[in-house]
């Protein structure tokens, strides 16, 4: 085949892969939301409250500066320990990869005393308005004790990545993709295991969720509590698992009181919703779309110190391997935005009562401070919800709608 | 006589890296996971190395030389985790990569078959010794809260004597494992001069250690200069 042949298919191939890319992608997009639907300007302050919502602006914006160093700071860190984290080199007598996996384990031990003071300061914040309970000396030994997590993780990345570079050379991407996205789902599949206390004292709320669950056309799934109100105050709920291990996971702080039954009831026929759209497959399956690209861009950057098949790479993977998902953040965001937006608009469909999921999203801002019409940039770099004036609108929307 | 066919050999230069000494315990978890799953793979092969040696009167080959590779790679992993040596190991046991090494003998030797089978009671008592070696020498030399973590922090150097206190340790429990485990027919000897050789590298130590001239240890590659085990 001659060279001119072999850049034509390779050029084809390339176009195939690019549509396929595309097609899945905006399959992945799609969402039952109507598509000509406008959300109304919201008058936030009307609706919670001025004081509120200016304690709430004044929050998220000190907040949003310790976000952003907690986003910036990993890159400036890890392009330096790129730089010359090889120098590390030195600390091991393992192989190429016990070296690999010793180097790896050094760059997010050093990034882990860098983010500390920011950490500490998002801290001090969070407690300032009561957000979180937690101590200082609990959260550092706490998010020290954390990194034995984060060490393992990093060593199986460096065992699949360096151990198929030797096998396959730079090519190990095609082999390696595949297989985190395999570690994806085991991961997705067997979390719920880990909340497995039942719900209980609720019994209203257990015969609400089978009435939605129909009413959605989806399977009722077990409804777990998960204890979290020793260390904050945050409300939260979460759909998990994958097929026989779906779970709703009601945070203990959600079901404290400050929440009607009515508006808890959204809250469970949002994550029934999530559950009933395959939401936890569909991230997976954003999550490959990147997984292929990433691993490739990783293996083709990490080739210019000798590629993943020698340590010496290892400092500019963990940099890439930090930096290019940071670069995705704002797609990955808007992706989510879509899949929350659903869920909102099935639990009104579901529950039929406006009322209650406006004044659900109003007592978010009241319990969680946050800004609920903040500035443009930041839900593109943290909103993985769409704003709660946007979920007030979308409630107005629904109620133009269906004149509720 | 210091003699022993399990015999720890300590080429450390005392040095220690300040980050790697703060997160040591964080760094010693892969290894602990692959020690633990190795450990399993021991075990069974214990049970058939013992039955092999009742039947011909030592331990097969293969067990052999699996057994000492893990009574290898045991020993670096402690060494690391007590901060007896400085450097990250290796995860396959492999002889000749570390300050810190233990040379175990690879080809099987004949053993009695009656101590053979009675080897676990046997064991028994050096064990009970193991534990009054091993626990003062890890409130020692364990990372966190340990004098020894904190030292090589603050100096960015291990400490001899406590170095050596975990080396001992170390040096007596692969001796008790090796022992259990049918690697050797010699019983174990807790004192610290009998299968130690500080200062003196693998290479040179052979066939006996306990002649090794302590002026002869000196080698380029170890700047510490050895206290040498003196005859006991």
């Amino acid at each position: 085949m001659s060279k001119s042949s072999r850049r034509l298919l390779g050029l084809l191939v390339f176009g195939a892969l690019a549509a396929a890319w595309l097609y899945a992608a905006s399959r992945l997009w799609r969402t039952s939301v109507p598509d000509d639907l406008k959300l109304p300007k919201v008058d936030v302050g009307a609706i919670v409250g001025l004081s509120e919502l200016h304690r709430a602006q004044h929050f998220s914006f000190v907040l949003d500066l310790f976000g952003l160093a907690g986003l910036l700071l990993p890159l400036i860190v890890l392009a330096f320990y790129a730089k010359w984290g090889h120098r590390f080199i030195g600390e091991s007598a393992a192989g190429p990869i016990g070296t690999g996996m010793l180097l790896a384990m050094l760059g997010i031990a050093i990034l882990w005393i860098a983010m500390l003071p920011s950490q500490l300061g998002a801290l001090w914040w969070l407690r300032r308005y009561g957000i979180e309970k937690t101590g200082y000396v609990e959260m550092v030994v706490g998010t020290w004790s954390a990194l034995g997590f984060e060490f393992l993780g990093i060593c199986l990345t460096i065992l699949i990545v360096m151990g198929f570079a030797r096998l396959l050379g730079n090519n190990w991407w095609l082999a390696g993709a595949p297989i985190f996205v395999g570690i994806a789902i085991l991961v997705t599949f067997v979390q719920p295991y880990a909340f497995n206390q039942p719900l209980e004292g609720h019994a209203a709320l257990l015969q609400a969720e089978q009435r939605l669950a129909q009413r959605e056309g989806v399977k009722a799934v077990p409804l777990r509590q998960i204890n979290v109100s020793a260390t904050t105050t945050a409300p939260n709920a979460m759909a998990m698992g994958l097929g026989p291990s779906r779970r709703i996971g009601l945070f203990d702080t959600i079901l404290d009181g400050r929440f009607s039954e009515p508006e808890l009831e959204v809250v469970v026929a949002h994550e029934l919703a999530h559950h009933k759209h395959n939401d936890l497959w569909k991230g997976i399956g954003w999550y490959a779309l990147f997984a292929f690209p990433i691993a490739f861009v990783i293996a083709q950057v990490t080739k210019r110190r000798g590629g993943m098949m020698v340590p010496l790479a290892v400092p500019l993977f963990l940099f890439v391997y930090v930096a290019l998902p940071t670069l995705t953040l704002p797609i990955d965001n808007a992706f989510s935005r879509r899949l929350e937006a659903e869920a909102d608009w099935t639990a009104l469909q579901a529950t039929n009562n406006p009322q209650a999921a406006k004044a659900l999203f109003v007592s978010f801002v009241r319990t969680t401070n946050e800004n609920p019409n903040p500035p443009f940039w930041d839900p593109i770099l943290f909103g993985s919800h769409p704003t709660e004036a946007q979920r007030i609108g979308m409630v107005e929307a629904w109620q133009a709608q269906n004149g509720g | 006589m210091n003699e022993h066919p399990i015999t720890l050999h300590v080429m450390d230069d005392l040095r220690r890296s300040r980050l790697t000494v703060f997160f040591r315990y964080l760094l010693y978890i892969p290894h602990g996971i692959w020690l633990e799953l190795w450990g399993i793979a021991v075990i069974l092969v214990a049970v058939l190395n013992w039955l092999v040696a009742l039947v011909i009167g030592r331990p097969a080959a293969p067990f052999q030389r699996f057994n000492a590779a893990y009574l290898r790679y045991w020993t670096t992993v402690y060494a690391f985790l007590m901060l007896v040596a400085n450097p990250f190991p290796g995860f396959t046991g492999e002889p000749g990569s570390y300050p810190v090494e233990l040379v175990v003998p690879t080809v099987p030797e004949k053993q009695n078959r009656l101590k053979t089978f009675f080897r676990m009671f046997l064991a028994l008592p050096t064990v009970v010794v193991l534990y009054v070696v091993l626990v003062p020498a890890m409130l020692i030399c364990y990372p966190l809260l340990s004098f020894s973590w904190w030292a090589s922090l603050i100096t960015g150097r291990m400490p001899r004597g406590f170095r050596d206190l975990g080396a001992n340790a170390i040096r007596y429990g692969a001796q008790v494992a090796g022992y259990a485990l049918l690697v050797t027919g010699t019983y174990p000897c807790s004192s610290p001069y009998v299968g130690m050789a500080l200062g003196v590298p693998v290479i040179d130590a052979a066939p006996a250690v306990a002649e090794t001239p302590p002026a002869a240890a000196e080698k380029p590659t170890a700047p510490e200069a050895p206290e040498a085990p003196s005859e006991a």
